[in-house]
């Protein structure tokens, strides 16, 4: 695609004209207004059967009994007053006993066990030519998660769905060479060497 | 009699259920000589109740990292003592040992833990039922740098001051903004503990009169 001059990109929006640019960018100007002017213009002539086709198929589509079944109705409600005050109940006692016994057993563990978390990953190597993510939350596979270069500057980011619990993982530069999250603690893996650690909670990253 | 049968079915499923298809999960991720290890090491976790899959976990782990095959099989055996220890613990302690406590029971003796500071986490932990949570930050915290007996002296105060489980979630992030601070992780441990055994002292309860110990 043909990035074009700040100032043509104006000319091409009618805000300048041909002759304000500046000598050097008229060829680029011409070129563009050349380029707009060849654009074919003429109106799309649809099939004439395509109108009748079309509708046909959203006949048969209305007439599926599936969407019959749970096509939206008007529905009328009358309360008698002795109906509201059995609701009511109900309500209070959904609302209000399960939250009691919450109370008492805040088991956090089971109650935030099927969330994710959102966690992003970032590494400074200016040198790398490959990044990519290791851990226990992709089988230590170091094709799963490739990081990706942001900008220029040597930076290398990823961001994963986590699951709530503790991950061990390491950065993988170049195939070959294990490196440790600067960013996070970081423990004896038993081989040697070190993993970082994160523990996700249901509330984000604990660390 | 046919109930009976279903009932006993119903009560086993939970251990055959642990025993996957182990070797074809290894096979072409670790040295060969690897398999048989991990299959007899998880044969012994189902027979004593503990999770198989950090056992797998290790074992791919030493295989994408090109570790030997014997330093693969004795990682494996450290594995397998810790789970051991984290059960026992975690029962000493008075809860239950349900997979998600040992593996997080696992994880804080990996991270430096002794069984016993994990079992007095544990009986912490009781009262707010926060087993598998409380065992989790305390690994970390101990990844931190925070040293063990701190360790416990923190996550203890903090749930003997009616801190819940999320409360105890947050202190690795406390402890890690008291060492952005230019605190040593000791310190940054000890401050909090101070500040959750001031509101116990002070009958304040957890949440109220909560007060930056980083402070000055």
């Amino acid at each position: 695609m043909t990035a074009y001059h700040p100032l043509v990109k104006l000319v091409l929006d009618g805000e300048l004209s041909l002759a304000e640019l500046p000598p050097d960018l008229r060829a680029q100007g011409e070129a563009a207004l050349r380029m707009v002017a060849a654009v074919d213009r003429t109106p799309v002539a649809l099939p004439a059967a395509l109108e009748t086709r079309v509708m046909a198929a959203v006949r048969q589509r209305a007439a599926s009994p599936w969407r019959r079944l749970f096509r939206p109705r008007e529905v009328r409600l009358r309360i008698q007053p002795v109906w509201a005050l059995a609701l009511a109940a109900v309500a209070i006692a959904f609302f209000v006993i399960p939250r009691r016994y919450e109370t008492r057993s805040p088991d956090l563990s089971a109650r935030v066990a099927p969330e994710s978390v959102l966690v992003r990953f970032v590494l400074y190597a200016p040198d790398a030519k490959q990044v990519a993510l290791a851990g226990t939350f992709n089988q230590w596979n170091q094709a799963a998660t490739p990081l990706v270069r942001a900008g220029n500057d040597g930076v290398w980011t990823a961001t994963l769905s986590l699951p709530v619990g503790e991950h061990q993982y390491a950065f993988v530069v170049d195939g070959r060479r294990w490196v440790t999250d600067p960013a996070a603690p970081a423990m004896d893996d038993g081989f040697g060497r070190r993993n970082s650690v994160l523990a996700v909670s249901g509330r984000g990253r604990a660390s | 009699m046919k109930r009976l049968a279903w009932l006993l079915l119903a009560a086993a499923t939970p251990v055959a259920a642990q025993r996957p298809d182990l070797a074809g999960r290894l096979a072409g991720r670790v040295p060969a000589a690897v398999i048989p290890v991990v299959q007899s090491l998880s044969d012994s976790a189902v027979a004593h109740g503990l999770p198989v899959e950090p056992l797998f976990q290790k074992a791919i782990e030493g295989g994408a990292k090109g570790v030997p095959a014997e330093r693969i099989s004795a990682a494996l055996q450290t594995v397998f003592v810790q789970l051991d220890g984290a059960a026992k613990a975690i029962r000493s302690g008075g809860a239950s040992a349900d997979v998600e406590s040992i593996t997080a029971g696992a994880f804080s003796l990996a991270a430096g833990l002794d069984s016993g500071q994990v079992r007095d986490l544990v009986r912490a932990s009781l009262r707010a039922n926060a087993t598998a949570v409380t065992l989790r930050v305390s690994g970390m915290l101990t990844a931190l740098g925070v040293p063990g007996a701190k360790v416990v002296a923190l996550v203890s105060a903090t749930l003997q001051a009616g801190g819940q489980p999320g409360d105890v979630l947050a202190l690795p992030g406390r402890v890690q903004d008291g060492i952005a601070h230019g605190e040593r992780p000791e310190q940054a441990a000890e401050g909090l503990a101070r500040a959750a055994a001031a509101r116990v002292d002070g009958g304040l309860g957890h949440g109220r009169g909560r007060t930056n110990p980083h402070r000055p």
